[in-house]
């Protein structure tokens, strides 16, 4: 009997993990000892972070999705089926028309969904990048302000230490905003206000969850006439009055409110049971090394769904999709897992709309932000373009 | 200014001595020209490149990548395929090969490919 590895989400991290799966193990598809299949709620897939440039409107719907199909290897069984749940002890899936899969292993790859409802008055008041229809509105909003106040904040999961997807999103729009607004001309009519929350993963009362990138931001944002207020924690919103208050005890006008919203994991996962994290949010409880999820078989966790203090993006299942994909292959050829992952996580920043920043950092050492230039502006541009691609098919 | 004028200030920094000792080599045989030369072409290069040109370069390297990928996926697997066969197919064999419905729609794929050929000639 074959063994059967069953992957649930063709966001970027199941698509290249499914890939690298087949190169890895070949010998055994070949003979029919291993079959790989993807399971996705949708036949497209898109690049996520394109959603960030559809707010200043940089980017076409139409070119940051493709059909699933097309980035995934022909060995790989892809169906559209949406699991709506996991039986992790049965090694059993079932999904929402009502078909029943069984698996030896199982890598869950359902990413998170931001739950801006999980603050009061949010969903109504308040704008977000991070999905395609939030990402349009915030765009007709930001083309067609002239005057005003646009305030931005943060709000990170309540399980300690797990960060908001994409960590250096609000900077990058900040900062894209100031270019955006100044092009619009309209910028000395505009305020612009960064704010943070009080606790951030580890750090306390700053402007970034690291603290070499949090102290560079003070000189950038003066520079540009950005104001910036630490210890913001988002807790209400009145979408009527336009304010935003505060845990501490604040409230501040608006006109537009573009904040990253709460986030938990997709509602199966939720449901299964085995989340260990706070305020029902649904993260997995995973060997940050490994990548298995604790205390259960044969079933590993990659990207936005793992608990683990690394960024919520691709730059991470990029790493993470490797040592996966080793461990697997460990386990069935030798009965072990053989890989580490050592947090490293690697982008390249959109400090502006023509500056970029590439930055790295792992479980050890904190990202060392470096000038911004026009180069690393470009290689983002040709990552967002067609590198990207690449890497989902596992190419690079 | 030659290059050893610049030695003559010994000990300040030895790592920019050995450096400049290095290029010595280069300099009196009037080489060093083209590497400044060079360089100042990928800095022009670097000029030229625009975020519509990036996004011109990359569409192209993701057609090219996705179409050799695509190929080279269907080859492979075609390959493991037909090593498995101990025999190789009859013409009666080959025909009923079309009767896979993936076979059909990749025979038209190839058909509409040269369709396509056809219109650009």
């Amino acid at each position: 009997m074959a063994k059967h590895i069953l992957i649930v989400g063709g966001g970027v991290g199941g698509t290249m993990l499914a890939n690298q799966l087949v190169g890895k193990l070949y010998p055994e598809i070949l003979r029919d000892q291993v079959r790989i299949t993807l399971l996705s709620n949708s036949p497209d897939h898109y690049y996520k972070p394109a959603f960030m440039y559809v707010a200043f409107d940089l980017f076409f719907q139409e070119e940051l999705k493709r059909p699933e199909r097309t980035l995934l290897r022909p060995e790989i069984d892809f169906q559209v089926q949406e699991v709506t749940r996991f039986d992790f002890t049965g090694q059993t899936v079932h999904t929402r028309s009502g078909r029943r899969m069984g698996y030896d292993f199982l890598v869950v790859a359902t990413g998170c969904v931001p739950a801006p409802e999980r603050i009061e008055g949010l969903a109504q008041g308040g704008d977000h990048f991070y999905q395609y229809e939030p990402a349009r509105q915030l765009a007709r909003r930001l083309a067609s302000i002239e005057k005003g106040r646009i305030f931005i904040t943060v709000t990170f999961p309540q399980t300690p230490n797990v960060p908001h997807q994409c960590g250096i999103a609000p900077v990058e729009t900040t900062l894209m905003l100031d270019d955006y607004l100044r092009r619009r001309g309209v910028r000395d009519k505009v305020e612009i206000i960064y704010t943070y929350p009080t606790t951030a993963q580890l750090l306390r009362n700053c402007l970034f969850l690291q603290r070499p990138t949090g102290e560079i931001l003070p000189g950038l944002f003066a520079q540009k006439n950005i104001r910036f207020q630490r210890g913001f924690t988002l807790g209400k919103v009145d979408p009527d009055q336009r304010i935003a208050y505060s845990e501490e005890g604040d409230a501040q006008p608006y006109d537009i409110l573009m904040a990253t919203p709460p986030i938990r994991a997709v509602d199966a996962v939720l449901e299964s049971g085995v989340s260990q994290a706070a305020n029902q949010e649904g993260w997995l409880p995973t060997n940050h090394e490994t990548l298995q999820v604790y205390g259960l078989e044969g079933l590993y966790v990659i990207g936005d769904t793992v608990d683990l203090p690394v960024s919520k993006a691709g730059g991470a299942c990029h790493n993470q999709a490797p040592v996966i994909a080793d461990n697997i292959a460990g386990e069935i050829r030798l009965g072990k897992t053989v890989a580490v992952y050592d947090g490293k996580v690697q982008a390249a920043a959109q400090m502006g709309l023509n500056a970029g920043m590439p930055l790295t950092y792992d479980y050890r050492h904190d990202v060392l932000p470096t000038p911004p230039t026009k180069l690393g502006g470009l290689l983002r541009n040709g990552f967002n373009r067609g590198l990207y691609w690449a890497v989902a098919r596992g190419m690079l | 200014m030659e290059v050893t004028d610049a030695l003559a200030v010994q000990g300040e920094n030895p790592g920019l001595e050995a450096f400049l000792s290095k290029l010595q080599p280069l300099l009196d045989g009037g080489r060093l020209d083209n590497l400044v030369d060079l360089a100042s072409l990928l800095s022009d290069l670097v000029d030229l490149l625009d975020a519509a040109m990036v996004e011109k370069l990359s569409v192209q390297f993701e057609q090219a990548t996705a179409l050799s990928w695509n190929l080279g996926n269907a080859i492979r697997q075609a390959t493991a395929q037909t090593r498995q066969d101990s025999e190789p197919p009859g013409l009666y064999g080959l025909l009923a090969l079309l009767r896979e419905a993936d076979t059909r729609r990749g025979c038209a794929l190839v058909l509409r490919t040269l369709n396509a050929l056809g219109r650009q000639l």
